[in-house]
């Protein structure tokens, strides 16, 4: 094994406690079991800090009113029963992590906040879809060819989020200063939210064109039944796509 | 005056500057400041950071943003943006630190600083990823020493002598981080003057200063956005007189709990250390 590939196994076993706590890593006794255990502990609360201040920042920004910051929860018993299955970076456990944030400040004063739990719901959605492997170096990349001639394929992690308020209406409100909590809009609205290869996530009001190529697109379907689904003609397909592509909502397949 | 004739190091001038890290959050505080000589970029600014015009145009700036893992060879896409950043900011050197904190094909990333196997292997990557990435830039490449928590037993060699044979085959500087090699001594239970000795100090350019506080989960001292206590800038000065090229010293705090007291009394009392 090369020294790269152990190094690996060292960053493996500090990302994922059930790899940790396996006969796999531990026969190899590459480093002190409770010194590592530590250390992979202190990162578990860096990782997750640093998401839930970004993600969830609007509802850090209503915590005066609701009165729970939701950071907290990562010094908290229920975050700790969650360390045992901590993989950092995969979903299952962001979605893990996020959901306890959500409770905590669920649980909190909502006066004055009727959109707060669509606000979780699109906070939770972003640091869910942040998560997973990411290409590091373009090299990674798959290669470049025709795209034309494979069908479009919405990428693992795109969610679309039905709301009943406009909340980026609202959003960038709730970081400026203010003593009444901003009103949001009553309108109904779909985001579409995606990670690029590189892990930039990023967020775009859909319409029901869009909501549509983005449910239908598996790999499998036609683009000429792409566009009559959707209502598109051939370039305003063509443009949409392009635009989903950049998001990293939707990669043409290999045609394999 | 700290001066030397090895490593060209660009024209931050003579004197040994003091500085500190661009909180975007205390941009206001920072415009108005007295007594910091630089600021060092972890991230490119905000697009709607209104302070930024004024920072940009009031301080020197040092480019200290990820760009990279030199495990690897850093991609074109990075490589530009490196390049891109170092002219937006005129940074006079450009850093990067000893990590290794995502496995090869990406699965995995701790999202914080670790540093690598101190092997043949890994000195061979580093230094020739470090040379290749050095050719692209502009400016001079400086390289960040990275505290271990716990020893892997696959390591070759001591930390010291991997650094010296790195900057030897390089040729770039040092960033020589004290706090770092003051948690490893302790870590390590030595002496941080004898534990600082083993490291080149002759090819640090720029010294990083911060607190440690004792962690929960590490039950025990690890690097925190605090003040550096009268220990740790002793060390500093001590450091100082150690490094021949030495042309900064920065307070290495960068979070957002971070404030702005906390910020201007450290650097003062970086300076009056010195």
């Amino acid at each position: 094994m090369s020294d790269r590939a152990l190094q690996d196994l060292v960053l493996r076993a500090l990302s994922d406690a059930p790899f940790r706590a396996s006969s796999e890593w531990r026969h190899r006794a590459l480093a002190d079991p409770a010194l590592l255990e530590r250390f992979a502990r202190f990162l578990a609360r860096h990782f997750y800090y640093e998401r839930i201040v970004h993600f969830f920042k609007y509802s850090r920004a209503l915590a005066r009113v609701t009165g729970r910051p939701p950071e907290v929860v990562l010094r908290s018993p229920t975050f700790d029963a969650l360390l045992p299955a901590i993989v950092l970076g995969s979903r299952e456990s962001a979605a893990a992590v996020a959901d306890v944030a959500v409770a905590h400040v669920s649980s909190g004063r909502r006066d004055g906040i009727p959109y707060l739990g669509e606000l979780l719901t699109y906070e939770r959605a972003m640091m869910v879809a942040e998560a997973g492997p990411r290409v590091w170096h373009d090299d990674d990349l798959e290669g470049a060819g025709s795209k034309e001639q494979y069908a479009p394929e919405t990428v693992e992690g795109t969610v679309l989020v039905n709301l009943a308020h406009d909340l980026p209406a609202v959003l960038p409100k709730l970081l400026e200063s203010w003593t009444e909590v901003p009103p949001c809009p009553e309108r109904p609205t779909t985001l579409l939210i995606a990670r690029s290869r590189h892990g930039r996530v990023a967020v775009a009001r859909a319409d029901a064109a869009i909501a549509t190529v983005v449910e239908l697109a598996d790999g499998r379907t036609t683009l000429v039944d792409l566009a009559r689904e959707a209502g598109l003609r051939p370039a305003e397909l063509e443009a949409t796509l392009a635009g989903l592509t950049e998001l990293g909502a939707v990669r043409f397949g290999t045609g394999s | 005056m700290h001066e030397g004739a090895r490593t060209d190091v660009g024209p931050l001038s003579r004197s040994l500057k003091v500085g500190a890290f661009y909180n975007p959050h205390l941009g206001a505080e920072l415009v108005r400041a007295e007594g910091i000589d630089h600021l060092a970029m972890a991230d490119p600014p905000a697009p709607n950071d209104p302070h930024w015009p004024a920072i940009k145009a009031r301080y020197t700036l040092l480019l200290h943003d990820y760009l990279g893992q030199l495990s690897e060879p850093l991609d074109e896409r990075s490589i530009q943006r490196a390049r891109s950043l170092a002219e937006q900011y005129r940074t006079p050197w450009v850093a990067e630190h000893f990590q290794c904190l995502h496995t090869e094909d990406g699965r995995y990333n701790i999202n914080y600083v670790f540093p690598p196997l101190y092997t043949e292997e890994f000195l061979r990557r580093f230094a020739a990823n470090a040379k290749a990435l050095q050719a692209r830039l502009d400016q001079p490449l400086v390289m960040e020493n990275i505290p271990g928590f716990f020893d892997v037993k696959a390591s070759q060699m001591p930390e010291p002598e991997w650094l010296r044979r790195f900057f030897d085959a390089t040729e770039v500087g040092f960033l020589l981080d004290l706090p770092h090699v003051w948690l490893e001594a302790h870590y390590r239970r030595q002496q941080p003057r004898a534990w600082l000795a083993e490291f080149p100090l002759e090819r640090v350019v720029e010294l990083h200063v911060a607190g440690v506080e004792v962690d929960e989960d590490l039950q025990g001292p690890w690097i925190a956005p605090s003040e550096p206590s009268d220990e740790m800038l002793d060390f500093m000065a001590h450091a100082v007189a150690q490094c021949p090229q030495a042309r900064a010293v920065t307070f290495d705090a960068f979070s957002p709990s971070l404030r702005a007291e906390v910020l201007f009394r450290s650097v003062e009392r970086i300076r009056q250390a010195l």
